[in-house]
């Protein structure tokens, strides 16, 4: 039988089976993860049934849930922004705490009336992820340092710097806080609910890159040196000038994720403010096959799958069981793009 | 040969060290080797002479166990062999020095010597290593450092840890491919007294070439392959220059000629449209690769450029068409000096290029055949004006491209790699057509094509000649040069030799060129 069967490589994956297989990997995720719930004694349909009306059939839980997609949304799209020109940037964690971090400087030491504080803190928080990406762009642009490696560990220096501000010079000595600073003067407008306008404005940030992307003639210079940087070279194309903007641009949309979870979200910067949404941005972007609408459905997805997590610790289950489930999902997708590669052939009907 | 004193005569009757007989080989679609017949004596350099695709290399993979015979027979010493993986060829005391060296870079000499040899002792410290390889280099007298590692070597002490570490696995065939093309003069001429030595003592080198000057210096006998068959067998005494250059490339030449102008084609230019005024470049690897080139190409012209690949080609088309910058020299368009290195100006002064190899530089494979089909043209209107990129314009410039290259695409927005070789081919110069009003730069562009394919972009240039553009046409293979060039020129070690008038030209002086025999020095 098994004979009979072989497999052959397809250079190129069409679109529907990569998507099939980011579907097949959350069922064997959830799969299993009800199995292993099953066995810890729980009952996995009335714990799923649970999560499902505890996000969506109470305010509480959308105004939860919908505060978790902005950062998501915005984290996915900068990985995303960088894989189109072909660079991993694993350091949307620090670009995200420095714009934080800048944000917090505007709002808490620059008067003003909030009609001009407020576009400033954006700013702010935009400038502070670009500065944070620029060493490794450098390096990458003109010296061919991995970016992988750098930015990840100005992640560390980041998260760094937050502590120390945030315990330290910036404390909230009035509210005799030792981990925080003081709440900013002003914050994000209200959407709907507890919910800003971070979350419309993070959708239309994706859905303009992408529109950017496949319509301008900078997007397809982006789009040609990702996709093969000697044909864009051949092509006159200045590759390496759009490898910096794209990076600084990736840097730019992860410190505005900051700036809006600093100004709407959290209010006052402390050390974890990240959330890890830089890295599980990886996640959404990777889900999303680096597609700038696609990060918007990831980011639910994610923004569901984390809240599901905070859910169940209620339940006296633990986070970690849910940052193991994320880490399976991007497991098994990993396995799964590389399969979608892959057509069984019947040995015989064709010939190599 | 004045090393004759001390060369080793085998006793009369002795059998040859390697006997080949009737070897064939066939990939897909290529007989590589048929009825090759081959004896290397004991004690003799037996020179492998041969054009790229000849079957040389085909042949010593045979002779190595990398590649088994589809037919034929191997006799080593007198026993008939069959080799079964390269280990077997390694116990029956054949050796080979590829060109690319297979060497560990991080690791010592003695290490990269002992790396996967049966004779390695376990748990051996480095210094015990270090003073085997030292016995290793005093026995066969080549010196190397022990304990040195190898990216701190040149490249000719590199060659010598290789011939080391097959001599110390008790070769008696050494089979070295191309083995002076990374050696300065003094390392060849080192190589090539450890070589003499060797043999001195009743083994056999089998010696990869087409130099035809280091040829003639080392070798006791030669064996020309083409085509995939043997030649001829001579005993180098016999040899000259002219004779083997006539018998590597002389095939039967079928005179297609396809300079004859249609009545209507625009004229040969009088004054350059494209010229290079003495300019010297450097490969990827910071090393000279285009030394002191003046060429002129004129308007509907078709200028060939011979040689073995790897002599400056690839450097040579990227200075043409902006992709390098030059260290010397400058270039000049329509009288005007141009900067170089900016490709994007090239291609808007009408210069286009067809990339040797066009998976790598001339598409991205990934990307959609419309997305490939307008990378010429993308800044222009209709697709791209005021900053934007049109896809829907983009497809029609496509399906027009697509037409004129006579390439079915049933889907505009699948990857370019789903279209065959041959149809990429003529997509791409259908699309650099269509931009090369001044200067085509076409580096082999029927390579990896079949008859059917190289035909239609041979018209593809003739056709543009006619209209007016001059084409630097790059290849390495003769006859399609002699058809189409109106000059031809050869590329040498990054010379450019000679831009002989075609109608002067006789084969056997572009074959003593590409083996780097000046005309002068012929003459002399």
């Amino acid at each position: 039988m098994l004979q009979g069967l072989r497999l052959q490589r397809l250079p190129s994956v069409q679109p529907g089976i990569a998507l099939a297989m980011r579907a097949l990997a959350i069922a064997i995720v959830v799969l299993a993860a009800s199995i292993a719930l099953l066995v810890a004694g729980e009952d996995p349909l009335a714990l799923g049934a649970q999560l499902v009306s505890a996000t969506f059939s109470s305010t509480f839980g959308m105004e939860d849930f919908g505060l978790l997609v902005i950062p998501l949304i915005l984290t996915g799209l900068s990985v995303a922004v960088g894989q189109q020109i072909g660079t991993w940037n694993i350091g949307a964690e620090g670009q995200f705490l420095v714009g934080a971090f800048a944000a917090t400087a505007v709002g808490l030491f620059v008067p003003g009336p909030a009609w001009l504080i407020l576009p400033l803190i954006i700013a702010a928080g935009a400038l502070g992820g670009v500065v944070w990406i620029l060493v490794p762009t450098l390096a990458r642009a003109f010296v061919g340092v991995n970016e992988l490696i750098t930015t990840l560990l100005l992640n560390f220096v980041a998260a760094l710097l937050v502590y120390y501000v945030s315990t330290g010079p910036w404390r909230d000595r009035v509210g005799m806080s030792n981990s925080s600073t003081a709440r900013i003067t002003v914050e994000m407008p209200e959407f709907w609910g507890l919910i800003h306008w971070g979350l419309p404005i993070a959708i239309l940030m994706a859905l303009a890159a992408a529109a950017i992307l496949a319509f301008s003639r900078w997007g397809y210079e982006v789009r040609l040196s990702g996709s093969n940087p000697s044909a864009a070279a051949y092509a006159g194309i200045a590759v390496r000038r759009h490898i910096i903007t794209v990076m600084l641009l990736s840097g730019l949309i992860a410190g505005v994720a900051g700036a809006f979870e600093l100004a709407g979200t959290v209010h006052r910067l402390q050390g974890g403010i990240s959330n890890n949404f830089g890295y599980l941005g990886i996640m959404v972007a990777v889900l999303a096959r680096n597609s700038c609408v696609g990060v918007i459905f990831t980011g639910i997805l994610m923004a569901f799958i984390l809240n599901s997590g905070i859910i169940l610790q209620t339940q006296g289950i633990t986070t970690s069981a849910v940052l193991a489930m994320t880490g399976a999902i991007l497991f098994l997708t990993a396995i799964g793009d590389e399969l979608a590669h892959y057509r069984i052939l019947r040995a015989g009907s064709t010939r190599a | 040969m004045n090393a004759t004193q001390d060369r080793y005569i085998a006793a009369p009757g002795t059998a040859p060290l390697v006997q080949l007989k009737g070897i064939a080989k066939y990939f897909p679609g290529v007989v590589a080797n048929q009825d090759v017949d081959l004896d290397v004596l004991p004690g003799e350099v037996h020179a492998l002479l041969g054009e790229n695709g000849a079957g040389k290399s085909t042949l010593m993979n045979i002779l190595t166990g990398i590649y088994q015979p589809d037919a034929g027979e191997i006799t080593i010493d007198g026993y008939a062999k069959q080799f079964a993986t390269p280990l077997d060829a390694i116990a029956a005391g054949i050796g080979m020095v590829h060109q690319h060296f297979k060497l560990v870079q991080a690791f010592t000499v003695a290490e990269n010597i002992h790396l996967g040899w049966s004779e390695t002792p376990r748990l051996a410290s480095a210094r015990k290593l270090e003073a085997r390889t030292k016995a290793l280099a005093e026995r066969f007298n080549l010196h190397v450092r022990a304990d040195a590692r190898i990216n701190e070597l040149s490249t000719g002490e590199q060659q010598r840890v290789e011939i080391l570490r097959v001599l110390a696995r008790e070769a008696r065939i050494l089979i070295l491919d191309e083995p002076t093309a990374v050696l300065t003069p003094a390392e060849a001429r080192e190589l090539f007294k450890a070589l003499r030595e060797f043999t001195s003592r009743g083994n056999a080198v089998i010696f990869i070439s087409h130099k035809l000057d280091e040829v003639l210096e080392i070798s006791d006998r030669i064996t020309i392959l083409r085509g995939g068959r043997r030649i001829a067998t001579h005993d180098t005494s016999d040899c000259g220059p002219r004779m083997l250059a006539r018998l590597m490339v002389g095939r039967d030449i079928v005179l297609a000629d396809m300079r004859q102008r249609p009545p209507g084609a625009a004229p040969r230019s009088a004054e350059p449209i494209l010229r290079l005024e003495s300019v010297s470049a450097l490969d990827d690897g910071g090393k000279t690769a285009l030394n002191d080139i003046t060429l002129d190409i004129h308007a509907s012209e078709i200028v060939g450029i011979a040689g073995v690949a790897g002599n400056g080609q690839r450097e040579l088309s990227h200075v043409l068409t902006g992709l390098r910058r030059i260290a010397s020299g400058r270039i000049v368009v329509d009288g005007a000096p141009i900067g170089a290195g900016d490709a994007a100006a090239f291609s808007e002064l009408g210069i286009g290029h067809i990339p040797e190899d066009r998976l790598r530089s001339g598409l991205a494979p990934a990307m959609s055949v419309a997305i490939n089909a307008v990378m010429r043209e993308y800044k222009k209107p209709p697709i791209g004006s005021g900053g934007l990129y049109r896809s829907g314009a983009a497809t029609l410039l496509a399906r027009e491209i697509a037409k004129a290259a006579d390439v079915a695409v049933p889907d505009f927005a699948m990857p370019v790699r789903n279209l065959s070789g041959g149809n990429q081919q003529r997509l791409v110069a259908r699309r650099e057509m269509r931009i090369a009003h001044k200067v085509l730069v076409a580096a082999y562009p029927s390579r990896g094509l079949d008859v059917g394919a190289i035909n239609t972009m041979l018209r593809y240039i003739v056709e543009l000649r006619d209209a007016g553009a001059g084409i630097v046409l790059i290849s390495e293979d003769l006859e399609e040069l002699l058809n189409l060039s109106d000059r031809i020129a050869v590329l040498y070690e990054g010379r450019l030799m000679g831009a002989l008038e075609n109608d002067k030209i006789d084969v056997e002086q572009i074959g003593l060129l590409m083996g780097g025999r000046t005309v002068r020095k012929e003459a002399a």
